[in-house]
């Protein structure tokens, strides 16, 4: 019944990178995810700020939106704290997926938080200003998303235990 | 180094971010103000030159002002656009200071079906306006914007309006759907069109649109007075 210690810590390291490789994959979705996110936020930040999409255009909602009392919080462009958010998602998940231990649970602590945010928003665009903002549907979209993969590290963390 | 690549790729990607926010920034402020040292006298945006349009919109056209006045303003609006209901008391402001010198025009532009009672709101003032009360009608179109914005059914509030202005409801209802109130719409639109307009409130000033930019109170008014000082070309 004698082990071989050298076999079992290189199994155990095997299976340890095994594990590991659908959680980084995980992680870099996450981080693409949130630079698309990033993206859509800073370009629709910028049009907050010069005003250019003030003006009613024959397809988008994006005047009704931007112009709400509901894109600023006390001055400050809802879309600007959007991209903080995205950014922050990126650092994160980049940070997990090299490997650093206190990312994980922070990231899913942020995405929860823009998940129950996204919620509030695509509320208030459907029954409060009733105009939808596609910039502002697509970064909820992305937040979606962003949720789910959470959702799947998760449960991938949880039937490991 | 691997301790350090994700701090390299996150600080990367913050570098771009706020490169591509400034460079977004940057042309839009571009846009909006002349660049070149021969455009300056020529406050309206440089590289919009006088449009002409064979399409003369509906006739005759809403204006206020003599027709003859030196600076003509063509606004083409809808009454369902938040930006048109702010512009209204800045153009009435205008109308008060530059009294004799400037004319407005009201040009429909009704965004359907992005606003869903922009057309009913449109067809309520041209109505108003077969009874000579087309800028009374427009007026409290734009003040109570935020109001009939948010109700299901418009009609009941429009005909209170009409009643408000002393209009002969009867006549303003059976006026909604006739075909002259229908065709000063299409033509204004058909203008606007022709003029490449394609959001709203769009202005024109002398035939010159007007950048967005310059809409606030204090900017049109030194555009108007450039072009009453003769400054523009």
């Amino acid at each position: 019944m004698s082990q071989d210690p050298t076999v079992d810590s290189q199994s155990t390291e095997e299976s340890r990178s095994r594990a590991r490789r659908p959680r980084v994959l995980l992680h870099a979705v996450t981080a693409f995810l949130a630079l698309v996110g990033l993206a859509d936020a800073t370009y629709l930040t910028i049009e907050h700020l010069t005003g250019q999409s003030v003006r009613c255009t024959l397809i988008a909602g994006c005047s009704e939106v931007l112009s709400s009392p509901y894109a600023t919080m006390r001055g400050i462009p809802l879309a600007l704290v959007g991209a903080a958010a995205y950014f922050t998602v990126f650092s994160l998940a980049t940070l997990a997926a090299f490997g650093y231990r206190g990312a994980g649970p922070l990231l899913t602590a942020v995405v929860a938080i823009m998940f129950a945010v996204t919620l509030w928003l695509v509320y208030l665009q459907a029954f409060v200003i009733r105009a939808f903002c596609q910039y502002c549907l697509f970064s909820a979209a992305i937040t979606i998303l962003l949720t789910v993969i959470t959702l799947i590290g998760w449960r991938r963390e949880r039937r490991k235990l | 180094m691997k301790r350090f690549l994700p701090f390299i790729i996150i600080i990367v990607v913050l570098g771009a971010a706020l490169g591509a926010g400034w460079y977004l920034k940057r042309k839009a402020d571009v846009s909006a103000t002349p660049s070149s040292p021969a455009s300056l006298n020529n406050p309206v945006n440089s590289t919009s030159s006088v449009r002409t349009s064979s399409e003369p919109g509906a006739e005759p056209p809403h204006m206020h002002g003599s027709p003859d006045a030196p600076v003509k303003l063509e606004e083409f609006g809808d009454f369902e656009c938040p930006p048109c209901a702010l512009l209204h008391p800045i153009l009435q402001t205008m109308e008060k200071q530059f009294s004799g010198r400037i004319s407005i025009t009201f040009r429909e532009f009704p965004l359907v079906p992005n606003h869903q009672h922009a057309l009913a709101a449109a067809q309520a003032a041209e109505s108003a306006g077969l009874q000579g009360k087309f800028w009374e009608m427009h007026d409290l179109l734009y003040e109570n914007q935020k109001t009939w914005h948010e109700a299901f059914d418009v009609r009941p509030i429009f005909e209170d309006y009409a009643k408000r202005i002393g209009l002969d409801v009867e006549r303003y209802k059976r006026d909604l759907q006739s075909d002259i109130v229908a065709q000063r719409i299409f033509l204004d639109g058909k203008r606007g069109h022709a003029l490449d307009v394609k959001g709203t409130p769009t202005l024109f000033l002398n035939g010159r649109e007007v950048p967005f930019e310059s809409l606030p109170a204090d900017k049109l008014r030194v555009l108007i007075n450039a072009e009453l000082s003769g400054t523009h070309p």
